[in-house]
C-alpha cells in the first residue's frame, strides 16, 4: 500500500513538472527552410505582391478601418477573435519584430513575447511560404508599410479557450512540416499547388476542420483537402470530388472567377467576394493560370456535369400555368427575369441557380441570406461593374423565402434539402455579409 | 411607406382622410376623377382603383411641392405653351387654385359646384375645361392637363402610390406587371396566363 500511494506521489510530481513545462518552458520556432544568399534583397513590388497573395487583408483591415491596422472581429466558433495591428507600429503594431519574430508568426503561430496567436491566424498554411515569400512579407510590413498607432480590442474568449499556453498541444496535432515540397514533377502545377495551399490558404476554408478545428488535411494529397468546409455559416463549397463546386470548370473559367468574381456558371458570394476584392484580382497572369490548372488538376478524375437539357422544372416555369405550386410561382415572380426558366442565368452577369453550390449547399443559410439581405460582385480592374443582387427581404414573407428556397434546391437538377421558416426568421435581421 | 400604403388601401375611399386635399378638393377629385375615368365603362374605373388617393398622396409629396422641378423664375405665365410650363405656383397650389376657379365657374354657369352636378352636366364642365372654355388666368393653364395626366398615372401605377388598387387597371389590359419574366413568351400567338404582380410582390 505504502508503495503505491509512493507510485501515485511520484507520477503526480512527474504531471505537475511535465505541466510547468508545457506552460512556461518556451516553443522552439521554426528556423528558416532555405538559406538565402546574405545580400539577399526582395525584389521590388515583391512585398506587396505576397501580401495580395497571402491575403493579409482579409483579416488584418478592420470595415472603414486604416489598412492592416487591425481590429477587425472575426468571429468563430469559439468567440470573437480580433485580429492585430501588423503595421510597423513600435508600441500597437510589429515595428519590434524581427525577422525571426515574424517568421515565428506566421510559420509558428508565435507572438514576439512567446506567447501563442489563436489559429483564426492560418499559420497551418503560412507554415508552407517560401522563406522568399516570409522575406517579402517582412518586407512590406515592416520596412515599407507606414506606422498606424492604432491598440486593438484584446480577444477575451471564454474559459478554457482563453488559456492560450494549450495551443502548445494543439499545434502539435494541426501542424504540418515546415516548408512547401509538391509531389507535382510540372513547374506551373507545382506553382498553382504552393498558392493554393501556401499563402492563399484556401483550406482555411474550404477544407473541412477535424473535431477539434485543425485542418482535416493540409496538401492535396490527401482527397480531404479541399473537400468544402464552412465559413461564417455559409458553405465554402467543395473543390474536388463528386460535389465539386467547379466540376467541369474550364482553366480559363476558373481564371476569370479569380480575376473578376464572375465567370459562366458563376459568382462569388459571401466571404468569397472579399477575396476576389482584396487579393485574387492582383494575381499575375501566370499565377492566376498555374492556380487555375492546379484546380483543373485535382479536378481531373471527376466527369463533367451532363449538357444541360431541358427539365421539368424549366416546362412548368414556361409554361405560366396558373395553377402552378406557390414554389415555382414565386419564381417567375422574383427571380426568372434574371435567372430565367432554365436557371442558368446569362454567362457574367446573372449566376447559374442549377448546379450552384450556393443553391444546394447541405446549410441553406447562404442562400437564405443572398434571397433576403441580396449580394455584390466587388469591382475589379477587367471588370469593374459592382453587379449586385437586390434584396428580397421586404417582399416575401419568411412562408415565402421558404417554400422559394425549397423549390430552387430542388428544382432543374437540384437535389437538397428543403428549407424551413424558421431557418428564415433567424436570419431576417441579421445584416447583410457585403 | 408600405404600411401606410396598406392601410389607406383598407380604408374606404368616402372615409378617406386626404394628406393635403380639403374636404371641398377632395369631393371635387372624387367626382372629377369618375368622370375621367367612369365606373360603367369596360373596365374599372378611377374610384375602384382608388385614383383620388393616389392624387392626394402626390400632391402632400415631392411632386405637390415641386421638389424636383426649377423654381427659382424669372417666371412668365403668359408665354407661349409650346415653351413648357411658366407658372410660379407648384403643383399643388395648381390644383388648389384650379378646383376653386373651376368650382367658382361651376357656381356661375350651372349654380352648383361641380361635385354637385349631375353626370350630364359634369361632363358638359369638364369639356369646357379640357377645350379652354373656362377662363382660369394663366397661372393655372396647366390645371387640366395635369388633371387628366394624374388620373391616368393613379390608375395604371404600381398600387404602392395608393392608386390601381387590387391593380385592377393591369389585370383589365392583360399588363403582367414587375414580373418581367415571360422571355419565353415573346412571339407566341396565345395569351399570356398570369395576373400581375406589383412592386411589393403582392399578386393579382
Amino acid at each position: 500500500m505504502k508503495t503505491f500511494l509512493r507510485l501515485i506521489l511520484v507520477l503526480a510530481v512527474i504531471g505537475v513538472v511535465a505541466l510547468i513545462a508545457f506552460i512556461f518552458i518556451p516553443v522552439q520556432r521554426t528556423p528558416a527552410q532555405t538559406a538565402l544568399a546574405a545580400d539577399y534583397t526582395v525584389p521590388e513590388g515583391q512585398g506587396e505582391y505576397t501580401m495580395r497573395l497571402a491575403d493579409c487583408a482579409a483579416c488584418h483591415t478592420a470595415d472603414d478601418g486604416v489598412p492592416f491596422a487591425g481590429g477587425r472581429p472575426i468571429e468563430s466558433p469559439l468567440g470573437t477573435i480580433y485580429s492585430s495591428n501588423i503595421t510597423p507600429d513600435p508600441e500597437t503594431g510589429i515595428g519590434n519584430y524581427t525577422l525571426a519574430d515574424f517568421r515565428a508568426a506566421l510559420v509558428d503561430g508565435l507572438r514576439r513575447d512567446g506567447t501563442h496567436l489563436y489559429p483564426a491566424m492560418p499559420y497551418e498554411n503560412y507554415r508552407m511560404l517560401s522563406e522568399e515569400d516570409i522575406r517579402a512579407l517582412y518586407a512590406y510590413f515592416h520596412d515599407q508599410l507606414e506606422p498606424v498607432s492604432n491598440p486593438t480590442p484584446e480577444t477575451e474568449l471564454s474559459f478554457p479557450f482563453n488559456q492560450r499556453w494549450a495551443l502548445r498541444g494543439w499545434n502539435w496535432l494541426a501542424l504540418g512540416d515546415p516548408g512547401f515540397t509538391s509531389t507535382l514533377s510540372d513547374a506551373e502545377l507545382a506553382r498553382g499547388e504552393y498558392l493554393v495551399t501556401g499563402p492563399g490558404h484556401c483550406g482555411a476554408c474550404h477544407t473541412p476542420r477535424s473535431p477539434i478545428m485543425t485542418q482535416a488535411a493540409l496538401t492535396g494529397a490527401d482527397d480531404a483537402f479541399l473537400s468544402g468546409g464552412e465559413i461564417a455559416g455559409w458553405t465554402a463549397p467543395a473543390l474536388r470530388g463528386a460535389n465539386s463546386a467547379i466540376r467541369g470548370w474550364s482553366a480559363a473559367d476558373i481564371r476569370l472567377i479569380f480575376a473578376t468574381g464572375r465567370n459562366a456558371h458563376s459568382a462569388v458570394n459571401g466571404e468569397m467576394q472579399l477575396v476576389i476584392r482584396d487579393s485574387t484580382q492582383f494575381f499575375s497572369d501566370e499565377d492566376l493560370d498555374a492556380i487555375a490548372g492546379y484546380l483543373v488538376h485535382l479536378n481531373s478524375g471527376e466527369q463533367a456535369p451532363a449538357e444541360p437539357t431541358e427539365t421539368a422544372t424549366e416546362q412548368l416555369l414556361a409554361s405560366a400555368d396558373p395553377s402552378m405550386d406557390l414554389g415555382p410561382r414565386l419564381y417567375l415572380d422574383n427571380c426568372g427575369a434574371c435567372h430565367f426558366v432554365n436557371g442558368r442565368g446569362a454567362d457574367e452577369v446573372f449566376p447559374e441557380l442549377d448546379g450552384s453550390s450556393l443553391v444546394t449547399a447541405n446549410s441553406p443559410t447562404g442562400l437564405i441570406s443572398m434571397i433576403l439581405h441580396g449580394g455584390e460582385l466587388p469591382s475589379t480592374a477587367e471588370r469593374p461593374e459592382r453587379l449586385r443582387m437586390p434584396g428580397f427581404a421586404h417582399r416575401l414573407s419568411d412562408d415565402e423565402v421558404a417554400t422559394l428556397a425549397s423549390f430552387l434546391r430542388q428544382g432543374w437538377t437540384n437535389d437538397a434539402g428543403p428549407v424551413s421558416a424558421a431557418d428564415v426568421s433567424a436570419l431576417r435581421d441579421e445584416p447583410a455579409t457585403n | 411607406m408600405h404600411a401606410r400604403a396598406q392601410a389607406a388601401r383598407e380604408v374606404p375611399l368616402d372615409q378617406y382622410q386626404p394628406e393635403y386635399l380639403t374636404a371641398a378638393e377632395y369631393a371635387f377629385i372624387m367626382a372629377a376623377t369618375d368622370r375621367i375615368i367612369p365606373e360603367d365603362g369596360e373596365g374599372p374605373g378611377a374610384l375602384e382603383t382608388r385614383v383620388p388617393v393616389f392624387i392626394d398622396r402626390q400632391l402632400a409629396g415631392d411632386f405637390g411641392t415641386a421638389a424636383d422641378l426649377y423654381m427659382e423664375g424669372p417666371f412668365t405665365p403668359t408665354a407661349d405653351p409650346f415653351l413648357g410650363t411658366q407658372t410660379p405656383l407648384t403643383p399643388a397650389e395648381i390644383y388648389r387654385g384650379g378646383i376653386a376657379a373651376f368650382d367658382a365657374w361651376c357656381a356661375q354657369t350651372h349654380n352648383a359646384s361641380f361635385a354637385d352636378l349631375d353626370a350630364e352636366t359634369q361632363d358638359a364642365a369638364i369639356t369646357a375645361l379640357s377645350e379652354g372654355d373656362v377662363p382660369l388666368g394663366p397661372e393655372l393653364r396647366e390645371f387640366w392637363s395635369l388633371l387628366l395626366q394624374n388620373t391616368r398615372e393613379g390608375y395604371f401605377s404600381d398600387p404602392q402610390y395608393g392608386g390601381n388598387a387590387g391593380m385592377a387597371s393591369w389585370v383589365y389590359i392583360g399588363f403582367p406587371g414587375a414580373r418581367g419574366s415571360f422571355f419565353e413568351w415573346v412571339g407566341r400567338p396565345e395569351a399570356y396566363p398570369l395576373g400581375p404582380v406589383n412592386i411589393a410582390g403582392e399578386r393579382a
